[in-house]
C-alpha cells in the first residue's frame, strides 16, 4: 500500500513539476516566433493526449482526428464570426456535437469486434473535410471563412498575444494530461488494460470491453474538437487544408513517436515532430530548392518506420527503458561487488 | 430449487459434438467435480456457462434465468466467476492490479466519475483496494501484490486467478484444473482454500484430474466422455460405477 501511495505521490510531484517549467518558459522565450510553435505544440498536445488514449487502452488507431479537430474549429469560427455566439459557448457546443458524432459512429464499429475503427474514421475524416470544401455558404469552401474568427477573451481581458493565449492554451493541455491520467488509474483505465492482458478473462470478471473503447474513443475525439476551437480562435481564420488526411496521419505519428505508456508521451512526440516539422520547413528550401510539401510525408514515413524498428514502444518508454536496464546492470554489479 | 440447472447443454464444433445433451444440476453450497479424460467437454461445459461460448443447443438456469445468449460480462455481473485451464493472468499488470479488476462488477465509477474523481470515487477506489487485498491474503499472496503478475511462478499465478475470480464475490465459482501443475504442498493450500470458500457461501463447480483431491473434496460428481454425460453422482457410487471403471480401464488413477 506504501508502494501504491510513493508511486502516486511521485506521479503527482512530476506533474507539478512540469506545471512549473511550463509556466516559466514563455517568460524566458521571448521571441515571438518561438512563442508561437509553443502555443501549437500545445494544441496538437492536447488532440495527441487524446490519441493517445485511444490507441493506448482502447487499442483501436484513428484516421480520422483532424476531422474532429476540424469540426472543432469550424463550429467555433462560424459560430462566432458569423452568428455572434459567445466563444467560450461555440467550443462547448462544438465539443458536445463532436463527441455525439464520435460516439454515433462509434456504436456500431465497437459492437463489431476487430479494427474497422481505421477505416471508419479515415472516411469520416474525409467525408468532413468535402464537407468543408463544399459547403461554401456556411464555411467559405476552399478559401475559409470570410468573416475574421474573434479572439477569446476572459471578462474584459482579451487573449491576443502568444504570450496571453500561450498560458489558456497550455493551462487545457495540462487539463488534458491530468484528466487522462485520472481515467488510466481508475476502474475504466483498469479494465481497458485487462482486454490487453486477456479479453477472455476481462469479459469473464464482467468487462464490458466495447462500452468503455467506445467511451474513450468519444472522449479523444472531444479532445481533439477543444483543441481544435482553441486553433481557431489563436489564428482567426480556418481553410480545410490543416483538417485534412495529412494531420491526421501527423498526429498519429506523434502519438506512435511519444509512445502510448506514459503521461508524458505526448508531449515528447508533439514536441520532436513540430521542432523536426519546422526545422524542415526552414532547412529543405536551402538544400532542395525546388522540394514541394509532400517530403513531410516522406519524413513521416521514414520516422515511423525507425521508431517501430528501434523503439516500438516509443521514445519515452525507449528511454525508460534504457535507463531501467542500465539501474538494472548497477543493481547487478552492486550486488557481485557484495560478495567479495 | 437449484441454483444452476443445466439441460440438455449442446455444442458442436464443426462434426465434432464437444458437449452432447448434458444435463445436470446444482445445489447451493455444493462442490461438485466434473471429471473425464481429456477432450470429454469439460473445458467447453465452462465456456458455455460463462457466455464465452454460444451452445447449439439446450439451456443453462442460474437462480432460475437463462443465462444462454447473454454476454460473458453480463453473466460475470449475476454471479458466475471462473478461472481458467490456461492461465488467463493481465500480464500488463501487477498482482494488485489484476484482483482489482476482479471488484469491477462490485464498483460503478463511470468515465465521468474516472476524469473527475471525486471524493465518492477515490473512497470506492480505496475499498476496491483494501477488498482486493483481503482476496489476495485469503491466498497468500499479499505480500506480492505490487509486483508484476507475470513475475510470479506458475502456482501462484494459479493462486492469482482463484483470488481474482472471487474478488467478484461470486455466488458460484468455476475452477478449471486448479490443481494441475501445482506440488504437493501447494495442492493442500488449494484444497483448504476450497473449503474456506465453501465454509463463505460459494458453490464451487472443478475441473480436475487429480482423483485423490477430487474424491476427498467433491459432494458429488460428474463424468463426461466425449462429451456425453457417463454417471453422476457421490464420490463412492463413481468409484463402483462400472461404466465409469470402464471408461477409465488402465488408468490407475481412479484406484485411490
Ligand atoms: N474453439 C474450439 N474449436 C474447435 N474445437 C474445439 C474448440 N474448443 C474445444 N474444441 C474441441 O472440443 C472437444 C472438447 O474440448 P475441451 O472442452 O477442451 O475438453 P476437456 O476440457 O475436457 O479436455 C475437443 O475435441 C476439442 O478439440
Ligand atoms: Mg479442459
Amino acid at each position: 500500500m506504501e508502494d501504491l501511495k510513493r508511486r502516486k505521490r511521485l506521479r503527482h510531484s512530476l506533474i507539478a513539476l512540469f506545471t512549473v517549467i511550463i509556466f516559466i518558459l514563455p517568460f524566458i522565450i521571448t521571441n515571438n516566433y518561438y512563442r508561437s510553435v509553443l502555443v501549437i505544440i500545445g494544441i496538437y498536445t492536447t488532440v495527441v493526449v487524446g490519441l493517445c488514449l485511444l490507441m493506448g487502452y482502447a487499442g483501436q488507431i484513428s484516421l480520422g482526428h483532424a476531422g474532429f479537430y476540424g469540426l472543432g474549429a469550424y463550429v467555433s469560427g462560424v459560430l462566432t464570426s458569423t452568428y455572434d455566439v459567445s466563444p467560450w459557448i461555440a467550443i462547448l457546443l462544438g465539443a458536445v456535437g463532436t463527441g455525439l458524432v464520435a460516439y454515433i459512429i462509434g456504436i456500431p464499429i465497437f459492437r463489431l469486434q476487430g479494427h474497422y475503427l481505421a477505416l471508419a474514421t479515415l472516411g469520416l475524416g474525409l467525408i468532413i473535410h468535402v464537407v468543408m470544401m463544399e459547403e461554401v455558404d456556411i464555411t467559405g469552401g476552399p478559401s475559409g471563412l470570410t468573416k475574421s474568427i474573434p479572439y477569446l477573451s476572459i471578462g474584459r481581458f482579451e487573449l491576443n498575444t502568444d504570450f496571453k493565449y500561450y498560458f489558456l492554451v497550455w493551462i487545457v493541455a495540462l487539463a488534458a494530461i491530468i484528466l487522462a491520467n485520472n481515467v488510466v488509474h481508475s476502474r475504466i483505465g483498469r479494465a481497458l488494460r485487462s482486454v490487453h492482458g486477456s479479453e477472455f478473462a476481462a469479459q469473464s470478471l464482467g468487462v464490458d470491453t466495447g462500452k468503455y473503447k467506445l467511451q474513450v474513443f468519444t472522449l479523444s475525439a472531444i479532445y481533439a474538437s477543444v483543441a481544435g476551437s482553441l486553433y481557431a480562435h489563436y489564428i482567426t481564420f480556418i481553410s480545410p487544408s490543416p483538417f485534412g488526411l495529412m494531420t491526421s496521419i501527423q498526429f498519429l505519428v506523434m502519438a506512435v513517436v511519444g509512445g502510448l505508456a506514459s503521461i508524458w508521451g505526448p508531449i515528447f512526440g508533439v514536441t520532436a515532430i513540430t521542432l523536426l516539422t519546422e526545422g524542415l520547413k526552414y532547412i529543405v528550401p536551402k538544400m532542395i530548392p525546388q522540394a514541394g510539401g509532400e517530403y513531410e510525408i516522406v519524413v513521416y514515413g521514414v520516422i515511423l518506420v525507425i521508431i517501430m524498428i528501434f523503439l516500438p514502444e516509443g521514445i519515452t518508454s525507449g528511454i525508460v527503458n534504457i535507463y531501467e536496464g542500465w539501474r538494472h546492470r548497477k543493481e547487478l554489479a552492486d550486488v557481485t561487488s557484495g560478495d567479495k | 430449487m437449484s441454483l444452476l440447472e443445466i439441460s440438455n447443454l449442446t455444442k458442436s464444433f464443426g462434426g465434432i459434438l464437444a458437449v452432447n445433451e448434458v444435463s445436470f444440476s446444482v445445489n447451493n453450497g455444493e462442490i461438485i467435480a466434473v471429471i473425464g479424460p481429456n477432450g470429454a467437454g469439460k473445458t467447453t461445459l465452462f465456456n458455455l456457462m460463462t457466455g464465452i461460448y454460444q451452445p447449439t443447443g439446450g439451456q443453462v438456469l442460474f437462480n432460475g434465468n437463462n443465462i444462454i445468449g447473454m454476454s460473458a460480462h453480463r453473466i460475470a455481473g449475476l454471479g458466475i466467476a471462473r478461472t481458467f485451464q490456461n492461465l488467463q493472468i493481465f500480464n500488463n499488470m501487477t498482482v494488485l492490479e489484476n484482483v482489482m479488476v476482479g471488484r469491477h462488477t462490485k464498483s460503478k465509477t463511470g468515465l465521468l466519475g474516472a476524469i473527475f474523481p471525486i471524493s465518492r470515487v477515490q473512497r470506492e477506489e480505496r475499498e476496491i483496494v483494501e477488498k482486493a487485498m483481503k482476496k489476495l491474503t485469503l491466498v497468500g499472496l499479499a505480500n506480492k501484490a505490487m509486483v508484476g503478475a507475470d513475475n510470479l511462478p506458475y502456482g501462484r499465478q494459479k493462486m492469482l486467478e482463484i483470488s481474482r475470480a472471487i474478488a467478484l464475490e461470486p455466488e458460484l465459482l468455476l475452477l478449471d484444473e486448479p490443481a494441475a501443475g501445482l506440488n504437493s504442498t501447494e495442492t493442500r493450500k488449494l484444497v483448504k482454500i476450497i473449503y474456506k470458500l465453501r465454509d463463505q457461501g460459494v458453490t464451487i463447480i472443478l475441473v480436475e484430474h487429480d482423483m485423490e483431491t477430487v474424491m476427498e473434496i467433491a459432494d458429488r460428481l460428474v463424468v463426461l466422455n466425449f462429451g456425453n454425460k457417463l454417471a453422476e453422482g457421490t464420490p463412492v457410487e463413481i468409484q463402483n460405477n462400472q461404466e465409469v471403471i470402464a471408461a477409465y480401464l488402465g488408468e490407475e488413477d481412479l484406484v485411490c
